[in-house]
C-alpha cells in the first residue's frame, strides 16, 4: 500500500512540474550550502591533522612555555622561555631523545680582516641540541650547510654555525674564530664549521613548510648556532629555552609520558607545558567546529528558507485539491491515508533536493578544496563520507516530510462532504 | 428495517453566525434492498445533502439515519471509512476523477485503500472497465476522455470494492441521450443482475423511467412519492 501511495504522491508532483521544481531549488539551495559547508570544514581538519600528524609523528612530544597553548594563550601572562634541566629530562622514564633550543642575544666578535679590524655587535645567539639536527627532521627541516662546512656533532664544544646573514656581515669563512661574550665577563672563542643553507634551497619539503616555520634554523639567517652545552658555558643554566622536542620509548604511551614530564619538570620550576598529537588536533578541532559550527548555521538558515517554501507548496497543494482529498476520502480513504500520502510527497520533493544538494555541495567542495590546497600548497582531501551523504539525504526527506505536516495534517482532517462540495 | 432509514431527519447549514439555511426539513426516507430509486426535485431542493447522508458523508443535523438498522451516529469515525470503502459507491455529479491518473489507476484507487493487492486490483479493474466497454481506454488519463467515458469511468470506480449500494448523482446530467442511456442500462443491469441497490439523484426523465421508485423532493420536503409499475 506505501508503495502504491508513492505513486500517487510522485504522480501529484510530476504533474506540476514547474512548481515542484521551483520548490525543490529552494530546498536544494540550502543542501548544497550545508553539504559543501560540512565537506569543506571536514576537508579541513583532516588536511591539518595530517599535515600536524606528519610532523609529529606516533611519538613525540613538545615542551612550550606554560600558557602559550590553547585556550589561556592571550592572557598576556605566559612567558616566553623557560627553564629547563635537559639532563634530568633525558633521565625520565619512557623519554628515549630530548633537544632543546636556547636563545639569548650575545656580544659578537667576527674574525680579524686583512686590515686588522674586525666587525662587532649584538646578535641572536641560538642553542641547539646535537639531537635536533638530526632526529627532528619533520620539525626543522632538513639541516644543510654550505660545502665545505658540517653541523654540530656529538662532543663539540667550541664551535659555531653562522646564518647566512650573518657569515656575510662578520666576514666569517668555515674554519675562522668568532668571539662570543656571555654573563659575567665570560668569553668564549669559537670555531665556524659550517654557514648554513639558505632555507629556500633545499631544505624541507614543500608540505610541511607552514608548520616548521620559525623551528627550522635555515630560515634565521641572523643568529650564530652553537651546541646546547656551550651555551651554558657562557650563561649559566638554562633558562632561557624556547622550544624542547622529545621522543618517547618505542611503545610507550605518548601521551601518559608527556603527562609525566610535565609533572616532573614543573616540580622543578619549568614553567612548561607538554603538547602532544593529540593536544594539536584537540585544538585544531575545537577551532574547526567552530568554524564549521557557524557555517552550518549559515546553512541551516537557507535550509530553513527551502522548508517554508515546501511547506507553501504543500498547503496550496492542498488548496487544490481538496476536492480530490474528499474523493479519495468517499472512497474510502483514512485520515492516516491521507496523511501519508502528502507527507510523501512533501518527504520526496525534500528528497530530491536532497539528491541534487548533496551532487552540488560535493562538487563546490572538491572545487572550494582545490582552490584552498593549491593555495596553502597542499593537498586537501574532499570528504565524501557515505554516513554524511545519508544523514544528509534522510534529513533532506525528513525536511520535506517535516514542512508538509501542518499541510498534510490539514488536509488529512478535512470532512468529506466539505472537500466533495469544494469548488 | 430498511436497508437504509430516514427518520425526520433534517439538515441545517449556518452561513456565518445568524443566516440558517434548512436543506432538508424532516425527511422521511426508506430504501430496500435491491431497488432502483430516483430522486428528483429542482435545483437545490436537497438531493444532494439527501444523497451525502445516505452515503454516510455526511449526518443529519436532527432525526435519525440509519444503515441495516444501525444509527450512523452510533458508529465509529474507523466503521464510517470501513462503510464508505466497502458497503458504498459514489457516482460524483461532476465525475471527480483524478487526473493525475489513468482510467485503469482510478478505478483501482478505492482497492488501494481496502489494501487489495496489485495484481488482484489490477485484474478486477480492467474487468470492470471492460463491463463498461471501456477497456481500450484503461491507460487513458480522465482529459483524455469524452464526458460519457469519464462518466463511465466513474462508475466503475464506484463498483470497485463491490459495494451493495451505490449512489449516482446526476449521472447523465452532462451527457447527450445515447450516451446517457447507456450508463442508465448499465446502472439498471447492478440492480437486476447483481442486486445492487441504486440511487440515483436526477433530473433526467429517461432516468426516473429506469427506477423502481421516484421520490420527489421540495425545499427539503418530500413532497411525492412513485412506485413505477
Ligand atoms: N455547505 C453548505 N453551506 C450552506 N448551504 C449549503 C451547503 N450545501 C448545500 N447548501 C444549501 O442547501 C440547499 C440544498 O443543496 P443541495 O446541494 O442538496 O441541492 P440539490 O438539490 O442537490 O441542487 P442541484 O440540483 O442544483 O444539485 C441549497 O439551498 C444549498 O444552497
Ligand atoms: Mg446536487
Amino acid at each position: 500500500m506505501l508503495k502504491d501511495f508513492f505513486m500517487l504522491a510522485a504522480r501529484s508532483i510530476t504533474h506540476r512540474k514547474m512548481r515542484s521544481w521551483l520548490t525543490v531549488i529552494g530546498v536544494f539551495i540550502g543542501i548544497t550550502a550545508v553539504v559543501a559547508l560540512i565537506s569543506i570544514g571536514l576537508g579541513l581538519d583532516q588536511t591539518i591533522k595530517q599535515q600536524v600528524a606528519g610532523v609529529f609523528g606516533v611519538d613525540t612530544f613538545v615542551l612550550v612555555p606554560k600558557g602559550s597553548f590553547g585556550p589561556q594563550r592571550h592572557t598576556g601572562t605566559s612567558a616566553e622561555e623557560y627553564a629547563l634541566d635537559l639532563q634530568y629530562l633525558k633521565s625520565i622514564p619512557g623519554v628515549k631523545v630530548a633537544a632543546a633550543v636556547r636563545q639569548r642575544t650575545g656580544f659578537v666578535q667576527g674574525p680579524t680582516k686583512a686590515d686588522g679590524t674586525s666587525t662587532q655587535g649584538f646578535l641572536p645567539v641560538m642553542g641547539l641540541s646535537t639531537e635536533l639536527m638530526n632526529e627532528f627532521e619533520s620539525f626543522t627541516g632538513k639541516l644543510a650547510v654550505q660545502p665545505g662546512g658540517r653541523l654540530f656533532v656529538a662532543g663539540d664544544v667550541d664551535v659555531a654555525v653562522l646564518g647566512t646573514d650573518t657569515a656575510k656581515r662578520l666576514g666569517a669563512k668555515v674554519g675562522d674564530s668568532i668571539l662570543v661574550a656571555g654573563d659575567d665577563k665570560k668569553e668564549l672563542t669559537l670555531t665556524v664549521v659550517g654557514i648554513m643553507k639558505p632555507s629556500d634551497e633545499g631544505t624541507s619539503s614543500k608540505t610541511n613548510r607552514g608548520f616548521s616555520a620559525g623551528m627550522s634554523p635555515g630560515q634565521n639567517k641572523d643568529t650564530i648556532y652553537v651546541p646546547y652545552d656551550t651555551m651554558s658555558l657562557l650563561w649559566g643554566k638554562a633558562n632561557d629555552v624556547l622550544v624542547t622536542l622529545v621522543r618517547t620509548q618505542p611503545g610507550a604511551d605518548v601521551n601518559k609520558v608527556a603527562d609525566l614530564v610535565e609533572k616532573d619538570l614543573r616540580a622543578r620550576g619549568s614553567e612548561i607545558s607538554a603538547i602532544t598529537y593529540s593536544d594539536v588536533s584537540d585544538a585544531i578541532g575545537t577551532m574547526t567546529s567552530t568554524v564549521s559550527a557557524f557555517l552550518a548555521g549559515i546553512a541551516g538558515i537557507a535550509l530553513l528558507v527551502g522548508g517554508v517554501g515546501v511547506m507553501n507548496t504543500m498547503f496550496t497543494s492542498v488548496l487544490e485539491r481538496t476536492k480530490e482529498i474528499g474523493v479519495m476520502k468517499a472512497v474510502g480513504a483514512k485520515n492516516s491515508h491521507i496523511l501519508t500520502i502528502f507527507l510523501i510527497e512533501s518527504g520526496l520533493m525534500g528528497l530530491v533536493g536532497g539528491v541534487v544538494g548533496t551532487l552540488l555541495g560535493l562538487g563546490l567542495s572538491a572545487v572550494a578544496s582545490t582552490f584552498i590546497g593549491r593555495f596553502f600548497g597542499v593537498h586537501m582531501a574532499v570528504v565524501a563520507s557515505p554516513s554524511l551523504i545519508l544523514i544528509t539525504l534522510a534529513g533532506s526527506f525528513s525536511l520535506g516530510a517535516f514542512a508538509g505536516l501542518w499541510p498534510a495534517w490539514r488536509a488529512s482532517r478535512l470532512p468529506v462532504v466539505d472537500a466533495l462540495r469544494y469548488e | 428495517m430498511s436497508l437504509l432509514d430516514l427518520k425526520d431527519a433534517t439538515k441545517d447549514y449556518k452561513l456565518g453566525k445568524t443566516v440558517i439555511v434548512r436543506a432538508l426539513r424532516g425527511l422521511d426516507v426508506h430504501i430496500e434492498k435491491g431497488e432502483i430509486v430516483a430522486i428528483m426535485g429542482p435545483s437545490g431542493s436537497g438531493k444532494s445533502t439527501l444523497m451525502h447522508i445516505l452515503g454516510c458523508v455526511d449526518t443529519p443535523t436532527a432525526g435519525e439515519a440509519s444503515i441495516e438498522g444501525t444509527q450512523i451516529k452510533s458508529l465509529s469515525e474507523r466503521q464510517l471509512v470501513a462503510l464508505r470503502g466497502r458497503k458504498i459507491g459514489f457516482v460524483f455529479q461532476t465525475f471527480n476523477l483524478m487526473q493525475t491518473l489513468s482510467a485503469q489507476q482510478n478505478v483501482e484507487l478505492p482497492m488501494i485503500f481496502q489494501g487489495i493487492k496489485k495484481k488482484e486490483r489490477a485484474q478486477r479493474a480492467l474487468d470492470l472497465l471492460t463491463k463498461v466497454g471501456l477497456e481500450r481506454r484503461a491507460h487513458h488519463r480522465p482529459n483524455e476522455l469524452s464526458g460519457g467515458e469519464r462518466q463511465r469511468v466513474a462508475i466503475a470506480r464506484a463498483l470497485a470494492n463491490d459495494p451493495d449500494i451505490l449512489l449516482a448523482d446526476e449521472p447523465t446530467g452532462n451527457l447527450d441521450s445515447e450516451s446517457g442511456g447507456t450508463i442508465l442500462e448499465l446502472l439498471k443491469r447492478m440492480s437486476t443482475e447483481y442486486g445492487k441497490t441504486v440511487i440515483i439523484v436526477t433530473h433526467d426523465p429517461d432516468a426516473a423511467a429506469i427506477a423502481t421508485r421516484t421520490i420527489r423532493l421540495h425545499d427539503g420536503r418530500v413532497v411525492e412519492e412513485v412506485r413505477n409499475a
